[in-house]
Order: structure tokens, then C-alpha cells, then sequence
């Protein structure tokens, strides 16, 4: 090829490259004005409206009506098979949080010098510094249905403070709706070595903390106030976050493992007066319906439906484990909207959107009604964090947020052919099942796993590979436990296992990659960060 | 008669029929008959009759009239006795039963952590444990509240407690607070020695008196402010210091102690120290070490609480022997036989027939180690501990005597209920088998079929 050619080549491709951001900003963001035509439409603020228009202005809704004028400046959307919803969100997740990855340090612990983030003390994170926004992840959530979401560190004691954010653009700063909205408070110590290192620590800590906070906040203000005769109190950034929590100007948030942790967060609410929300987490909510009544809880409840360690069923054994996380576990949130407790649903527990919207879905077939679950994903979530004068229906003025699926949402392989969030449009285009990389590894049989790191040691694991389906059985000093849903891609694997150490549960989450017999990645454990492991393949 | 009549009749006999149908249901009286009741205040009665009412004993001794309305247990020879009482145990506690995060974790409390889930209630129950004294690990100096409970399986947290039994302040001495075993595990902690551990425990007491007296100023400042009705500005309140509250708790006798030592000269220490602040001083827990020291625990009143062939374990543990629990007792001190171990707790009779067999204590004194005795050191000895009316109806029956080597309980009541009966239980789990059986059959004729 003569040289001249080959350059020519090259502008072209450059050329080709520039239209197609031009193409890419030109559907995202110079057009502002979208007008939906003859689309069913649930506004959730009354019954739906058939054959109804939608017109989307500069990131709002303008208006809505069966039959009303389109501007002239709308692109048209044909609405005839759509159904529009208002955007889903997600309660109170992390999916959209990269927290940055602790390693324990134990020479330094040891030697007595250790922080408030060893200690599990971190009031003054905030999510808003630490979300990791990205087209390919808000695609994910698009295609269910999920347009905005509540994020919130869950490491500690105080865990941090949550953000809200649309899942509308990469830069945070534009996809931010609310930042430090809630503080999290979670029951689960950081590290054995230091206080508090237990439960019973931890309960106690919260106890003096809140109360170090309420009168930090009077000590300062009567300061502020008078001047004159007293001591001014020592400043402390700790409290100086906590103190706007304390006094419940502000939310917290209680990450409850099981019931026990729920009664706990209900007894330091009522103690302390606090503004409060319970996550149940560990899905037990409707073991504490009276106590839940009686003090007005509003719940953040998960979709997970994992049996605590604590709970009876576990302690059972494994039959009687499974058939709870079967049949009692996923009646959790119709049990709840049957009492009349408030609830938003919460991505925590779920491992990534499929298993959350999966979560939902069956919860759905346990008796909670489709309208509930509807509620609790979009009018719930909006009152709940100060939002609902611009999100969870489609009233005009409010955010454009909603979605256009062909059918419902919230069943097993929606469509969801159109998110808008913020007013702008993402088209979502079918996609073959089975996506994702063929894997071109093998690596069932027996495998010795070495961890590294001061608290390293060594485990078994048997892997049993199904095309990109991996499953198997981790043994570990503490017990051996089985495995199912991790994924072969590629040469990458990963997986998930649930241990349970003396009641406790600990959720491991593996991902490396496999070279011949040997694999080298790490594994991150919720609480205590993150450690290398390297593995071999055991002969025979 | 008329129709109106009728009809007034019927109702008024509908109500009265009703109510006592109410009255049955909440206090039908229950009458234990023709059993051996080892009634640990008195005489064994064999061939005996037992009657509770609610939850309470009414009535104990032979040949009892049946009151009216009665349920009836036929114990046909079976042996009754109080319901074991385990004054050292750690169970239905959630999470870690130690906070060794720090030093003095007064502030701590079981009973916030309590976990009526815990399977290990019902397998107490099945040792014929009715009361257990669930407390703080032994990592600390001054650790953790204990708090007592009743096996009530099934129940919530709150009805779970017992109500009436003082909380107590769990303490430690020797190799655990000072961690001599921990394997350099976590950052070194003062102390590193036993007269370091009995320090620290001063040292916060004094705290604690310097706390109480800040308190007492401030609010004798805060009177005086307001009856000077605005000249003097209010003060502000001292700062409110959860761990300080618990240890001044102990100095006010608010809370009992409970102090795990192994070594007899430490106890002594302890002794004198608990004696210069007015602390109650209830038990040494383990005190394996106690028989040489019985004539100090009996003058100033100090039980021990500890096993009877458990020791070796550490080097602070091995001057025992399995006399120490007999020969303690013999010389007067109060002793009680615990498991500190939700396993050893199911068969604590086997340790009391133990402590007959190679300790040469009478049988009477055993059984009296699993109940009575821990029934004073938890301060529930009002309620429980013997059989005789008035007491709270806590029992446990045997097919043979309970010291037998070959005994198993066969049921458990606590205040006049049920909580375990071996036969039903054993009925249930075999019909659930059975389902569990009967669900798996269809499923393998379809794979036959396929």
C-alpha cells in the first residue's frame, strides 16, 4: 500500500473516531427535548394513563397528558408497546462505591499505634468521595430499571455518611443529588484488637459515643453563646460530624445483621432520641413487627433472604437453613408491607444488580404486591432521604427519571428498552443471554490456596466447573463450606463464599486469575479489607 | 321457665363455664405424682407427690388429694429434683464474650447481647439446667456485667431475665488479664504481672471516687444556682462516663462480684482489697485453689464456683486436686459446681456424682453444688434452688437418681412449664424424619420415570 494511502486511512479512522463522539454527545446531550407518545404511563400518583404523552425538558419533566401538544423542538419517541415508569431506586446500597482497600497492619496494631479507622470510627467518610460512576455500570442498572440509588460506607462502627445519585453521568458532580444525608452505624467491631472488639463493646461504645456528641454540641453552643465563665470544649472532628447525627438533625442509619441487632438500634433510638432508619440486613425484620409498629421504624430491607448465623434456622444445620432462605426468608418484605411499616428495598447483601432486581422479584413471588414492591423502589426511597418533591412519580417539574420498558418491570427478563435520568436518554439494546467472555480455563479439582499477610494461612478448595458456572467447597480450620454462582471468564474466576465462624457470618468474595495450575488474586472480607492469595492445583 | 329465662341461663352459665375455662388455662393446677423428690431443704421424699400452681410449688409431700381440675404426671418412680442451676456459664450471649479492646470495660453488659436463639437453651434443658449466670470473659481486670437468666426457651430477650437476681461485675486476675497465653496476639497491655492486675482494679475505683465526687459537686453548684433564681449562671454538667458509672456501681454494691482466680494467694489479695472499699465480694470463679485457703473464704463470706476435674490447662491451674471441691465444702465454705462450657453444662450432674465418687463428698452436698449453692451466689436462693412451696416451680425429673452414672433427664420445668420433655421431643424429630423422608420419595420416582 503506497504510503499516502495508508495515511489517508488513518485521518479517516480519526475522522470516524470524531463523528462518533460527536454522535455519542449529540444523543445525550443536544437534545434536551423529548416528547413520549401514546405510552401507557404509571405515574404513581393516581391509576396509570393509557396512550399518554410525556414531554422531557432540560433534565425535567414539563408536562404529561393523554393527547397533549409535542413541542416542536421534542425528538419523538413512539410509546405505542412502552409502559413508562418512574426511575426504580435502590435504597441503600454500595455497588457504586470503590472505598479504598484497607490492609491490616497488624505490626503497627500491635506496637499500639492504631487510628479510629483501625477501630472501625469513621464518621467523617463521606460516599460522595468515593463513588465510581461509569457508563458500563449505569447500563447494568438501566436495563432493570434502576436510575438512581442511596450509597453509604458499611465498614465499622460509624460507618460514613451516604450520598444520593443519579445514575445519569460519569462526573459525580453532576450526578449528585444529595451528599451526607446519613450517617451509618453498624454493629459489627473492625479488628479484634482493639476497643471495641466485641458486640457487647460495641453497644457500649455507641452508648458513650452519641452521648459525647450530644454534649460536645451544648457545651460548644452554650460557648458560642456566653463567651464568658466556661471552658471551651476540645475540638474533635469525630464529634463534630457525629454531633449533627446525636441530635438528630440528621439521619442515622442502623446496619442490622438480624433481629437482635434490630432491637438493639430500636433501644439506642429511643435512648437517644435519634432520627433513625433500620437496614435489616440480615432480613429478619418480621420477627420484630410490634417493636418496629411502636416506634414508627422506617426499613431498608434487603433482597438477599441469607439465614443470620444466629438464627435458629442456621444453628440447625444446613437442611433447616436452606429451607428458611427459602420459604420464610423472602416473605420478609410482604410481611412487612402487610403491617404497614414503611419500607424502601436495599442492594446491600446482593452482589451486583441482576441478583437485586432477582431479590425483588422474589419477594414478589412471596406475596409482596407488585404495586408494594413498586412503591418501596420509588415513592419510599424519595420520601425517605428528603427527595420526594423531585423524585418517585411522574409529575411535572420533577426530575426526569423514569423508564420505558416493553411490559413491566420488576419480572424475570425485563425490557427495558429506554432509561431517561436527568432528562437524558440512554437506549438500551437487546442483548443476546450469555454475554461475557467464553472461559478458556478449567480449573475443577482440588486446589491448595495459600493467603498471604500476617493472619495468612492455608485452605482447600474443591472446584467443580461447569462450562462458566463454578461451584465447589472451601475447607478451612473453622469448617468446610460449599459454594455456588461463581464465574469463569476467560482466564478470570470468581466467587463467593458465606463462612460462619462461631455464629458469625463472613462473606468472602474471591476474584483471580488462573495461569496452568497455578492462580494468583485476592479476597476481600467486608469488615477487615482486602488480602493477596496465590493457589496451586493439587495433583491427582 | 320462659324463653328469656332460657336464653339468661345459658349465657350466664356460657360466662361463668368461660371463665373458668380462662382461669384453668393460666392456672390450672399440676400435680406431680409418685416420685422420688430430692427435695435438697429437707429429706428426700420417696414416693412423693409435687404440686405446682402457675409457677409456683404449692404443696410437697405424700399422698396429695388431687384438686379439682388438675392435670396429672404419673412419675411412676422417676426422681425429681430442683432445676440445676449453672452460676458460670456463656452461652445464649451473641458475639464475642470477651472485651479486651481495653483494660477496665466496666461499661460493658451481657445483657445487651443477649441471644434467645441460642440453641444451647434448649441443650441446657436437656441437662435439667433451669437458671444460668451468663457473663463477661475473664480478658479484663474489671470486665463486663453478667446478668442471670432463666432457660425460658422460646422466649424473648427481656423474658428471658430473671427478674429480682442482682447483676453482677464480672473480674479476672492472673494469666488471663495479664495475657501470659495470647501468643503476642494484638498490642501489649498493661499489666504483666498479678500485682499489676490488682492495681489496675485500684486505680479505677479511686477514678471512680474522684467521678462521683464531680457528680456531687456539680450538683450541689446546680442547687445552689437555682436558688439563687438567676444571679449565679447554671453549671455545665460534668461529662457522663459510662465506665466510670459501672465501676462506681461496684463501689456502691450495686452489682455483685464475680472474680475468676485460680491461686490462692491472689484470692487473699483480693480479699483485703475488696474489704479496704466495701465491695461485695460474692466468688471466686475456677478458684481451684480455694481448699487452701477455706478458713478466709468463710470469714469473709466468699463462695467458689469451679469444677470438679477440669484443670492442667495452664500453669496457674494445676494445683488442684479432685477433692478441692469436697474438702471445701466439708469446711464450710459455699461451693457450687459450674460448666463454664454450653457442653459440660448438659451433664453437670455427672460432675457432682464425680465429686461423690473421688472427691468424698455426701450426695446431699453434691446435689446441693448444682443447686442451692449457685442459687446463693446468684441471689436467687428466694426463688429457686430447693423444693418447697412457695418456691418457683424450677425442676428436674430423672429416670433414675441423678448422681447415677446411667441417669438421663427426661423432663425440665421452669416456672410450672414444660420446656423439655425427652419423649415428645424424641416423637417430633422422629415424625419430622419421617416427612423429610416421605418428601424425598416422589422426588426419586421421577428420576426413576425419567
Amino acid at each position: 500500500m503506497p504510503r499516502r494511502t495508508r495515511f489517508g486511512l488513518f485521518f479517516f479512522s480519526l475522522a470516524l473516531i470524531f463523528l462518533a463522539c460527536l454522535f455519542l454527545r449529540s444523543e445525550q446531550d443536544l437534545h434536551r427535548v423529548w416528547a413520549i407518545k401514546d405510552a401507557r404511563i404509571v405515574t404513581l400518583t393516581g391509576p396509570p394513563i393509557e396512550k399518554c404523552t410525556l414531554v422531557i425538558r432540560d433534565g425535567l419533566i414539563e408536562a404529561l397528558g393523554a393527547g397533549i401538544p409535542i413541542p416542536k423542538d421534542a425528538e419523538v419517541i413512539d410509546g405505542a408497546k412502552l409502559t413508562v415508569y418512574p426511575g426504580l431506586m435502590d435504597g441503600l446500597g454500595q455497588a457504586l462505591l470503590k472505598l479504598p482497600e484497607e490492609k491490616m497492619d497488624m505490626s503497627r496494631i500491635s506496637s499500639g499505634d492504631f487510628t479510629d479507622k483501625d477501630r472501625g470510627i469513621t464518621p467523617g467518610l463521606t460516599a460522595f468521595d468515593y463513588v465510581n460512576l461509569g457508563k458500563a455500570v449505569f447500563e447494568k442498572y438501566h436495563r432493570l430499571g434502576f436510575v438512581a440509588g442511596h450509597v453509604m460506607p458499611d465498614r465499622g462502627v460509624f460507618t460514613g455518611r451516604s450520598a444520593f445519585l443519579c445514575f445519569s453521568d460519569p462526573d459525580k458532580n453532576k450526578a449528585l443529588l444529595l451528599k451526607d444525608i446519613c450517617l451509618g452505624i453498624g454493629f459489627s467491631p473492625s479488628n479484634f484488637m482493639v476497643y471495641p472488639n466485641s458486640l457487647m463493646g460495641v453497644q457500649s461504645y455507641l452508648k458513650q459515643a452519641l452521648h459525647d456528641a450530644v454534649y460536645f454540641d451544648q457545651a460548644r453552643s452554650r460557648w458560642l453563646k456566653e463567651w464568658q465563665g466556661l471552658t471551651r470544649p476540645d475540638h474533635s472532628p469525630n464529634l463534630e460530624v457525629l454531633a449533627d447525627y446525636a441530635t438528630a438533625r440528621k439521619p442515622v442509619i442502623f446496619l442490622c445483621r438480624n433481629q437482635h441487632d434490630i432491637r438493639r438500634s430500636l433501644g439506642l433510638a429511643a435512648e437517644f432520641k435519634l432520627n433513625s432508619f433500620i437496614a435489616d440486613l440480615g432480613g429478619e425484620a418480621f420477627e420484630v413487627i410490634p417493636e418496629l409498629k411502636k416506634a414508627n421504624a422506617r426499613v431498608l430491607c434487603t433482597v438477599a433472604f441469607k439465614a443470620p448465623g444466629s438464627s435458629l434456622y442456621a444453628q440447625r444445620g444446613r437442611t433447616e437453613r436452606e429451607r428458611a432462605e427459602k420459604e420464610v426468608y423472602p416473605k420478609n418484605p410482604a410481611r412487612l408491607a402487610e403491617a404497614g411499616i414503611p419500607f424502601a428495598f436495599s442492594s446491600l447483601g446482593t452482589d451486583d444488580p441482576k441478583a437485586f432486581a432477582e431479590g425483588i422479584q422474589k419477594a414478589i413471588e412471596a406475596g409482596l404486591p407488585k404495586e408494594k414492591a413498586i412503591e418501596a423502589l420509588t415513592k419510599t426511597p424519595a420520601v425517605f432521604f428528603g427527595l420526594d418533591r423531585a423524585l418517585g412519580t411522574i409529575e411535572p417539574g420533577k426530575i426526569a427519571n423514569v423508564v420505558l420498558a416493553e411490559g413491566e418491570v420488576l419480572v424475570k427478563e425485563a425490557k427495558v428498552r429506554y432509561a431517561f435520568v436527568d432528562g437524558k436518554r440512554f437506549e438500551l439494546k437487546e442483548v443476546k443471554p450469555g454475554e461475557g467472555e467464553k472461559p478458556t480455563v478449567n480449573v475443577t479439582g482440588k486446589w491448595e490456596l495459600a493467603v498471604e499477610g500476617q493472619m495468612g494461612m492455608t485452605l482447600t478448595i474443591d472446584f467443580s466447573q461447569e462450562e462458566a458456572a463454578l461451584s465447589g467447597k472451601l475447607v478451612t480450620p473453622f469448617g468446610a463450606f460449599d459454594f455456588t454462582g461463581g464465574m469463569v471468564s476467560g482466564k478470570d474466576v470468581s466467587f463467593e463464599i458465606s463462612i460462619s465462624v462461631g455464629g458469625q457470618d463472613i462473606d468472602l468474595f474471591f476474584s483471580a486469575t488462573v495461569e496452568g495450575d497455578k492462580m494468583r488474586g485476592s479476597v476481600v472480607q467486608g469488615g477487615a479489607g482486602t488480602a493477596e492469595f496465590t493457589a496451586k492445583r493439587i495433583p491427582g | 321457665m320462659k324463653p328469656t329465662n332460657i336464653v339468661k341461663a345459658i349465657s350466664a352459665a356460657v360466662l361463668i363455664l368461660g371463665l373458668s375455662g380462662l382461669l384453668s388455662a393460666a392456672e390450672k393446677p399440676i400435680l406431680l405424682r409418685n416420685g422420688h423428690i430430692i427435695t435438697v431443704s429437707g429429706e428426700t421424699i420417696p414416693g412423693g407427690d409435687l404440686l405446682i400452681q402457675g409457677t409456683k410449688i404449692v404443696k410437697v409431700g405424700k399422698s396429695l388429694s388431687v384438686p379439682p381440675g388438675a392435670a396429672v404426671i404419673d412419675l411412676n418412680g422417676r426422681w425429681v429434683m430442683p432445676g440445676i442451676i449453672d452460676s458460670h456459664s456463656h452461652i445464649a450471649l451473641e458475639g464475642d464474650v470477651n472485651e479486651m479492646g481495653d483494660l477496665i470495660t466496666a461499661e460493658v453488659d451481657c445483657k445487651d447481647i443477649i441471644n434467645p436463639q441460642d440453641i444451647n437453651i434448649l441443650y441446657a434443658l436437656t441437662g435439667g439446667v433451669t437458671s444460668i449466670h451468663t457473663m463477661h470473659g475473664s480478658a479484663n481486670p474489671i470486665g463486663g456485667k453478667g446478668i442471670v437468666l432463666k432457660m425460658r426457651w422460646g422466649k424473648s430477650a427481656a423474658d428471658l431475665i430473671f427478674a429480682g437476681a442482682p447483676l453482677t461485675s464480672k473480674w479476672a486476675l492472673g494469666e488471663n488479664p495479664k495475657q501470659s497465653n495470647s501468643m503476642g496476639m494484638g498490642r501489649a497491655r498493661y499489666p504483666k504481672t498479678r500485682m499489676g492486675v490488682e492495681e489496675s482494679i485500684r486505680d479505677e475505683f479511686e477514678k471512680a471516687k474522684d467521678y462521683t465526687r464531680t457528680w456531687a459537686e456539680y450538683e450541689k453548684k446546680a442547687k445552689a444556682a437555682k436558688d439563687s433564681k438567676g444571679k449565679l449562671t447554671p453549671p455545665l454538667p460534668p461529662k457522663k462516663d459510662y465506665r466510670l458509672e459501672g465501676v462506681a456501681d461496684i463501689l456502691s454494691g450495686k452489682l455483685w462480684v464475680r472474680c475468676h482466680a485460680y491461686q490462692s494467694e491472689e484470692m487473699l489479695s483480693i480479699i483485703r482489697l475488696c474489704r479496704d472499699y466495701g465491695v461485695k465480694l460474692v466468688c471466686f470463679e475456677h478458684g481451684l485453689e480455694g481448699y487452701r485457703i477455706t478458713n478466709e473464704l468463710v470469714k469473709y463470706g466468699v463462695a467458689i464456683s469451679t469444677f470438679v476435674d477440669f484443670w492442667a490447662y495452664k500453669w496457674e491451674a494445676y494445683n488442684t486436686m479432685p477433692q478441692a471441691a469436697a474438702l471445701s465444702a466439708n469446711r464450710g465454705v459455699l461451693v457450687a459446681l459450674n460448666s463454664d462450657d454450653a457442653e459440660r453444662m448438659r451433664h453437670l450432674f455427672n460432675d457432682a456424682a464425680k465429686t461423690v465418687r473421688f472427691g468424698g463428698a455426701t450426695q446431699d452436698e453434691a446435689i446441693r453444688m448444682l443447686t442451692i449453692n449457685p442459687a446463693k451466689i446468684m441471689g436467687v436462693d428466694r426463688w429457686v434452688g430447693t423444693i418447697e412451696p412457695g418456691k418457683d416451680a424450677d425442676l428436674a425429673v430423672f429416670n433414675r437418681h441423678p448422681l447415677d452414672p446411667f441417669t438421663v433427664c427426661e423432663m425440665t420445668m421452669v416456672d410450672g412449664t414444660v420446656y423439655f420433655d425427652r419423649a415428645k421431643y424424641l416423637e417430633e424429630r422422629k415424625k419430622a424424619e419421617e416427612e423429610e423422608k416421605k418428601k424425598k420419595e416422589p422426588e426419586k420416582k421421577n428420576e426413576g420415570e425419567v
